[in-house]
């Protein structure tokens, strides 16, 4: 008995161990790619000088001499990033009040894993779908050569569907039953008890979901960088139907090939991108907390 | 609400039935894309040019803006005129598939990657071929050299010879550049070991390492000391001597072919690809220019 107890403390002791460098294993990993990119971006940074970097127009890293301004691709992120959410974030809320509260069983089996299946296609695929079908519909449709902020926008926005349909629909599946039968109680229509009492009631869950979706639309790469076109545009020439490049597809277009100072300044490209998502990630807790 | 409900509902229809059947019309029309070929009359010479570019770190579009005269010297800078919107993809793939899908668009990839879902353009009536690299006719194209000063020593001779032969061509290949040997023969094993020193353009530097890497399995013995600061940085090192070989993507001039052994080591052509669609085939080099430039923005600008 004895025995038995004392390797069970063994085991649990084992066991805890296991759990915390499993623990640690994830924060390491956020550590060393925090300090690699502030090791070799910062002085990149210092280098080029802050307000050429994050000011400049000019992107012309082997031009001589070289500029390296990215305030164009900072721009660009946001213009496909707000375009992603205007198409996404309408089409995802509707259709987890739908999946919550409107959905016959026999649909749910389908539209469900449906869903579930678009969040697991990868984003090459989402990019050559863009390439092959909404390039060319943007193009004849609105003019341009197709290449532009909308069809990045298209695509992104299919892309955070799951993120804000799966969030959302758990958060109103979350509201509990009594504010529904209250309102229903107090003669309200079923489509009024859930525009009215049951979304609002979610709102916070709604909200976490938009800003995941926003984290995803961020930081996609490869589907943005085949459909965006990849230009650096002056920022009084960037329109919706014109050609752009994210801060993401900068760094993934020239990495390649790039040296010395170049291959710096796409590494501090990465830590705008990075300060970007504390940004969101921030946002993300105070909401979190808020609501707590 | 119930107004607002109505709408919502009926907005979404009307977004899906035109997602659904743009997606029917689209693939008809792109079916239908290449058996149109010979019908040019919609071919709209008035609509703007796509102009499809590499990205800024590639070595095809330092070539290639080089040898166009899209890069410009002013003095003591260099600068990169390519038009503004131009659409910079990181790969030849991309720029394929975007050229196949946009009826007016441009770009250019290496010669070895043309292949039948876009079509070459002759530039000055010049056909881009292989052949016409090699008898020097086609103009878009740079020599890869390797040059070296006085009497190689025995390492350099062997490495050279390494260069030259089927296994190194072979690379050269798998590169997409013209191997520039004819009939390569197989590569002998020497026992030998010791440094070589190279030094030179950027653009060079990728086929090299791949060269050195295989060297060095077959011969563990040798060690490599790369240096890449450009063509005529490496010229001037194999002058003075400081390097080995000097690594150059342009062809020598003059004064520095009396000084040095030159050997060509590939052949870097690239190709100006148009859409299959597109009714013209020939453009002058001063047209090309023009469009990257942004000084041509529609095909009737640069076509009779």
């Amino acid at each position: 008995m004895v025995n038995s107890n004392k390797s069970n403390n063994l085991k649990e002791k084992l066991m805890q161990y296991v759990f915390y460098t499993s623990a640690l294993v994830s924060v390491l990993a956020v550590v060393s790619i925090c300090l690699f990119l502030l090791m070799r971006g910062i002085p990149a940074i210092a280098e080029i000088g802050f307000k050429n970097f994050i000011f400049g127009q000019k992107w012309a890293p082997v031009d001589t001499p070289p500029s390296f301004g990215i305030l164009s691709m900072i721009v660009g992120s946001l213009y496909v990033t707000a375009g992603a959410i205007v198409i996404g974030v309408p089409i995802g809320i509707m259709c987890a009040v739908f999946l919550a509260e409107f959905c016959p069983a026999h649909l749910y089996k389908f539209v469900k894993p449906s869903v579930n299946l678009l969040a697991g296609i990868p984003s090459i695929i989402y990019g050559f779908f863009g390439m092959q079908i909404v390039v060319p519909f943007v193009r004849e449709s609105f003019g341009g050569n197709g290449y532009s902020i909308l069809s990045a926008s298209v695509i992104l926005g299919i892309m955070i569907l799951p993120t804000i349909i799966s969030i959302s629909e758990s958060s109103i599946r979350a509201v509990p039953e009594t504010y529904k039968e209250g309102s229903l109680g107090i003669g309200a229509t079923k489509e009024e008890t859930v525009f009215k009492v049951v979304l609002p009631a979610a709102s916070s869950g709604i909200l976490t979901s938009i800003i995941l979706g926003i984290g995803r639309a961020v930081g996609e790469t490869m589907a943005v960088v085949m459909v965006a076109g990849g230009s650096v545009m002056p920022l009084d020439k960037i329109a919706l139907l014109k050609p752009i490049r994210t801060l993401t597809a900068n760094i993934v277009t020239e990495m390649s090939y790039s040296s010395g100072l170049h291959t710096e300044s796409l590494i501090a490209t990465g830590v705008v991108l990075f300060v970007f998502i504390i940004i969101l990630n921030a946002t993300l807790s105070l909401i979190k907390s808020s609501n707590n | 609400m119930k107004i607002v409900k109505k709408l919502i509902v009926v907005l979404s229809l009307a977004l899906m039935v035109t997602l659904v059947f743009t997606g029917c019309a689209k693939e008809k029309t792109s079916a239908s894309q290449p058996t149109e070929n010979a019908n040019a009359s919609d071919f709209n010479s008035d609509k703007d040019i796509t102009v499809i570019a590499r990205d800024s770190a590639s070595g095809t579009r330092g070539a290639f803006h080089e040898l166009m005269k899209i890069k410009v010297k002013e003095g003591d800078k260099e600068i990169d005129k390519l038009v503004v919107g131009a659409l910079e993809f990181d790969g030849t793939d991309k720029v394929i598939t975007a050229v196949e899908g946009d009826k007016y668009a441009i770009g250019y990839i290496s010669l070895g990657s043309v292949s039948d879902r876009i079509k070459a353009a002759s530039v000055d009536s010049v056909e881009a071929t292989i052949e016409n690299v090699k008898n020097k006719s086609y103009k878009v194209a740079r020599p890869f050299l390797l040059v070296t000063k006085g009497v190689e020593n025995e390492l350099v001779k062997n490495f050279l010879s390494f260069a030259d032969s089927k296994q190194g061509q072979e690379i050269v290949e798998s590169k997409h550049y013209i191997s520039a040997v004819d009939s390569p023969v197989d590569y002998v094993v020497s026992s030998l070991s010791g440094n070589i020193k190279v030094a030179g353009s950027t653009s060079v530097t990728p086929v090299m390492e791949t060269l050195q890497e295989a060297y060095q399995e077959l011969n563990p013995g040798v060690t490599f000391e790369m240096q890449s600061q450009g063509s005529s940085q490496g010229i001037k090192a194999a002058i003075d001597g400081t390097y080995d070989i000097g690594m150059s993507s342009r062809e020598l001039k003059d004064d520095e072919k009396s000084k040095l052994n030159e050997h060509v080591l590939a052949i870097d052509g690239i190709a100006v690809i148009l859409n299959n669609q597109n009714p013209t085939s020939d453009l002058s080099s001063e047209n090309i220019t023009k469009i990257f430039t942004g000084e041509a923005t529609k095909w009737s600008e640069v076509t009779k």
